[in-house]
């Protein structure tokens, strides 16, 4: 059993190690809260094929559904004068369940939440209520809430393509349609076993709880799950480009390629730090979000990532439990609309454009050393939010669980990691990740012909601005306007809202 | 999905909590009060080495009662990111601090917060104190943040729940500033570009000491603290001048329409009603609250019925907290079958019926007391969270005292006190119900 503990400092330390890591304790003896963050190893990338979405459905059943001791709504009853409640996240090789309490209701809770993973009632009407909401998700909130979240999923799907990663978590409309109770049931006895599960315990939990959890999840089967390859999808050749035909009054825009680097690997920091100057998520310390938006007012923020990010528009902290053995880099560019007269098609290529230039100057030129010792400086400070709560720093430690991070994890050695850090190895790190010759690109727009027919003639996508602006930035813009997108009309693709993610 | 879908989100009722012995808040604190009418309040609470600089403007899209000026408090939180002489690049300074901050605007407030290292509160009181007192920005940053607003407005505006939300408070209200929403109308945000002017006077007019209230949360030391407030907030000027909201008339009767929403989306019918304002002592305020919980919670015979047994609905949701003026409380459900909305909605009636003529089962609020309480609690985790659970008395109240008072006024409440809050709110002269449903699928 792997024990963390908090010092008065807020470092987690191991503080005793032993067995093997199959229960990760972060004890924080003075705090009303435990956390709990039970994670399995398996994920989408181990849907069956037609059955896409299943490990997703799975773990949404379990959460939302009866156990043999409590109907579904006896244990919503009971889970009511608590104020609490537990939650699942299934990502592409990781599925958690997570839930925190107050102390007052520890045991009460413990045997609900234990309970719903442990001894499931599989009931049909259970089945088809998480079922019917999943389907009003996959049919109708995915294409119709927020463009910028599906252009993001639609550029994972293109970027690994035919690979265990294509398809999104939640699945396609018709794989996830022919799901029955029979194929949820054989998925938990394959995945749910008891060598195959994690336990996480954080907070201020009793002498010998954390060993009674581990005792209970002993109880399932041990089962024979073998982890599929990692995933290694192939660089784009140039650009390929996905547009989404939608009745919208603005663009959603999300580009970016594979990187060969994940959490852990020698580069990573370094290229934390370049990404952070050039991206940072929601933060207007973002470079692009002070080219797109500060300097020209064209949308609502413009970020970067070296790490999937789902959710983005939710949360300004990182997500947890999304731990990947591959990952893009990948632009984000908030949805673009007609902010100043024009056309909307110039805006959104002046805006992608604006980005991919920005990309260019990165590459080619890396950062300075001031640069580069200003963004350690924000990040020092800054990453020190990222494991502000019991439920995230537990979720840290199961990530570095399947990182197999060394030390006392990964937010513990950013600090010591950053200070030992120069600007040559942020630049070589660039170098050695970064490029800007092969992309993928989706857009969510009207008249997506139009659009393919202005991005093919490579004309100038000049914009307006609501008031004057220098002439040092009109001749910028200049630049920009005719930055080159190098893409072949056999390499655009067009598709209707009401056709995405409907099947493989 | 994969947003951690809980059982049970979080309490729909806000700022909620139990009596306790000796008050329900658990943190000591201290309140600094200026001449000038700036309060500061500060609790030590949270993670060592940390601290949240909660700044709360008692000032929202509420105070925006010129025509063609809806959305303009929340634009005005953006300009607040635009410099002073002393800072003219905010985003630099804080940059430096690794500060986690950012804003928001709502009906009735908008909020700023730094979280940061304790290491830097002395640079952060004379950061904040600047820009609330000193902001100063030129015309084309004001043309070009307008900009972004229109993005922002733009990425949700085709989202469904904004859109109906938008429809329901057009419908509902006849004069109240509660008829728009925070982001605004969208010819009004197309036109802010013109209105550095009117900005400038909305500065003058409401950010001032009398209408600020700080909350500082974390770890810190109340004399050091204290002395800082002092030295960088006493030279602010007053003058705020309160806005005059016009108030809403009585409603004589049922207001009905359905609206055709231009995406995909299963009907979704909104009932609303006219509520009273927030309050921590009056015990019908109070009880209306608990009245959402307990009659149209996760936990009440309809949720039961209609979602979990039946499953005839997507979701049913109970939007029962109240507001600084008097405002809507909500029932809203995503109906499965179009041709069983008026089935359902006679099913949402049935239980208005009986929350008006029985009374609640004695566990059943015993459990809504305790899951308020424990609401309460949990949320009080880090620094941020201890503030933010702060914001919603001070907006109603001007300050944090009122927390204890809401519990006491919530251990008080009756079984026969929500039924009165029923036969008193839910009535059909005050009811407001939409009907969204996909265009072209009727």
């Amino acid at each position: 059993m792997k024990r963390l503990a908090l010092i008065s400092a807020g470092l987690m330390v191991m503080v005793g190690c032993g067995g093997p890591s199959d229960t990760v304790t972060l004890e924080e003896p003075d705090s009303p809260f435990i956390a709990f963050n039970i994670w399995l190893k398996v994920g989408s990338q181990d849907d069956p094929q037609g059955k896409e979405g299943l490990a997703a459905l799975t773990a949404s059943f379990l959460s939302d559904g009866s156990t043999t001791q409590d109907s579904y709504e006896q244990i919503l009853e009971k889970l009511y004068p608590m104020a609490a409640g537990y939650g699942y996240n299934v990502d592409k090789e990781m599925t958690v369940f997570r839930g925190r309490i107050h102390r007052d209701n520890l045991q009460s809770y413990y045997e609900l939440f234990r309970n719903a993973l442990l001894s499931p009632a599989f009931k049909q009407e259970d089945f088809d209520r998480v079922k019917s909401q999943t389907m009003n998700y996959l049919e109708r909130s995915r294409r119709f809430n927020r463009d910028e979240e599906l252009s993001k999923e639609l550029l994972f799907s293109m970027a690994y393509a035919a690979t265990a990663y294509e398809h999104p978590e939640e699945g396609y409309v018709e794989s996830v349609r022919s799901i029955t109770l029979d194929d949820v049931r054989g998925f938990y006895d394959a995945y749910y076993t008891a060598n195959n599960i994690v336990v996480g315990v954080g907070g201020g939990y009793p002498e010998g709880f954390a060993e009674q959890v581990r005792a209970d999840f002993d109880g399932l089967p041990v089962g024979n799950v073998t982890q599929p390859p990692a995933v290694d999808p192939p660089m784009p050749d140039g650009f390929r480009v996905l547009i989404v035909e939608k009745q919208t009054d603005a663009t959603a825009i999300s580009l970016g390629f594979p990187v060969s680097l994940v959490r852990g690997d020698p580069d990573f920091l370094a290229l934390t730090v370049a990404n952070s100057w050039f991206g940072e998520h929601r933060n207007s310390f973002s470079h692009l979000y002070q080219v797109i938006r500060e300097a020209r007012g064209m949308n609502y923020g413009d970020y970067s990532y070296i790490e999937a990010y789902p959710l983005g528009f939710t949360t300004q902290v990182p997500p947890t439990n999304v731990a990947r053995r591959s990952q893009l880099f990948e632009i984000w560019i908030r949805p673009i609309s007609l902010t100043a007269p024009g056309n909307l098609h110039d805006r959104t290529l002046f805006a992608t454009r604006a980005a991919l230039r920005e990309l260019k100057q990165l590459v080619d030129s890396g950062m300075p050393v001031d640069t580069v010792e200003a963004t350690k400086q924000f990040l020092r400070n800054y990453t020190v939010n990222w494991g502000s709560t019991i439920t995230r720093r537990l979720a840290y430690a199961i990530d570095d669980e399947f990182y197999d991070y060394p030390g006392d994890g990964y937010l513990s050695a950013i600090r010591p990691g950053l200070a030992t850090l120069t600007a040559d190895d942020v630049n070589a790190a660039i170098s050695r990740h970064l490029q800007y010759d092969n992309m993928y690109i989706v857009f969510v727009t009207a008249d997506a012909e139009a659009m393919k027919q202005k991005l093919l003639s490579g004309e100038p996508t000049p914009i307006t601005y609501a008031g004057e602006k220098s002439a040092e930035h009109m001749a910028e813009d200049e630049l920009i306007a005719s930055f080159p997108i190098p893409v072949r009309e056999e390499n655009i693709t067009i598709i209707g809202i009401n056709d995405v993610f409907e099947r493989r | 999905m994969r947003v951690l879908t809980m059982l049970i989100l979080a309490l729909v009722v806000a700022g909620s909590a139990a009596a306790q012995a000796d008050g329900i808040f658990p943190f000591d604190y201290r309140l600094v009060e200026l001449d000038n009418g700036f309060k500061a309040y500060l609790i030590r609470a949270g993670a060592p080495g940390q601290i949240a600089y909660v700044s709360i403007v008692r000032t929202g899209s509420r105070d925006e009662v010129e025509a063609g000026k809806s959305g303009f408090a929340h634009f005005f939180e953006h300009m607040m990111f635009r410099g002073t002489d002393k800072y003219p690049n905010y985003d630099l300074i804080t940059s430096r601090i690794g500060a986690s901050r950012n804003a928001f605007t709502g009906n009735d407030l908008t909020v700023y917060y730094l979280v940061a290292s304790n290491e830097y509160l002395e640079q952060i009181v004379d950061l904040e104190s600047d820009r609330f007192s000193s902001l100063n920005y030129d015309e084309p940053g004001f043309r070009t943040e307008a900009g972004a607003i229109l993005g922002e407005y733009m990425q949700g505006a085709l989202s469904p729940g904004r859109w109906l939300d938008e429809r329901v408070r057009d419908l509902a209200y006849d004069r109240h500033t509660y008829g728009h929403t925070t982001i605004g109308y969208e010819a009004d945000v197309r036109a802010m570009p013109e209105a550095y002017d009117y900005s400038l006077s909305f500065y003058r007019r409401f950010y001032r000491p009398e209408n600020v209230v700080l909350v500082l949360a974390g770890d810190f030391e109340y004399e050091e603290a204290e002395q800082l407030i002092r030295q960088h907030y006493a030279d602010w000027q007053p003058g705020y001048e309160a806005p005059n909201i016009p108030e809403e008339p009585r409603q004589p009767a049922t207001r009905r329409q359905t609206v055709r929403y231009p995406g995909r989306t299963l009907p979704v019918l909104s009932i609303n009603y006219k509520a009273p304002a927030w309050s921590a002592s009056n015990k019908m305020a109070v009880a209306t609250e608990v009245l959402g919980e307990v009659a149209f919670g996760s936990n009440s015979d309809i949720y039961r019925k209609l979602v979990i047994d039946e499953q005839r609905v997507q979701y049913l949701a109970a939007g029962f907290g109240l507001a600084r003026d008097p405002a809507l409380i909500s029932i809203n459900t995503m109906v499965v079958d179009p041709d069983d909305v008026p089935a359902v909605e006679r099913e949402i009636q049935n239980a208005v019926n009986e929350a008006r003529e029985a009374l609640a089962d004695q566990k059943m609020l015993d459990d809504t007391k305790s899951a308020m309480k424990y609401g309460f609690l949990m949320g009080l985790e880090t620094a941020q969270n201890v503030a933010f659970a702060m914001i919603q008395p001070v907006i109603n109240t001007g300050g944090i005292e009122a927390v204890n008072e809401y519990y006491r006024t919530l251990d008080s409440i009756t079984a026969a006190d929500i039924r009165e809050a029923a036969r008193t709110y839910l009535v059909d002269s005050a009811k407001t119900v939409v009907l969204m449903v996909q265009e072209g699928a009727e």
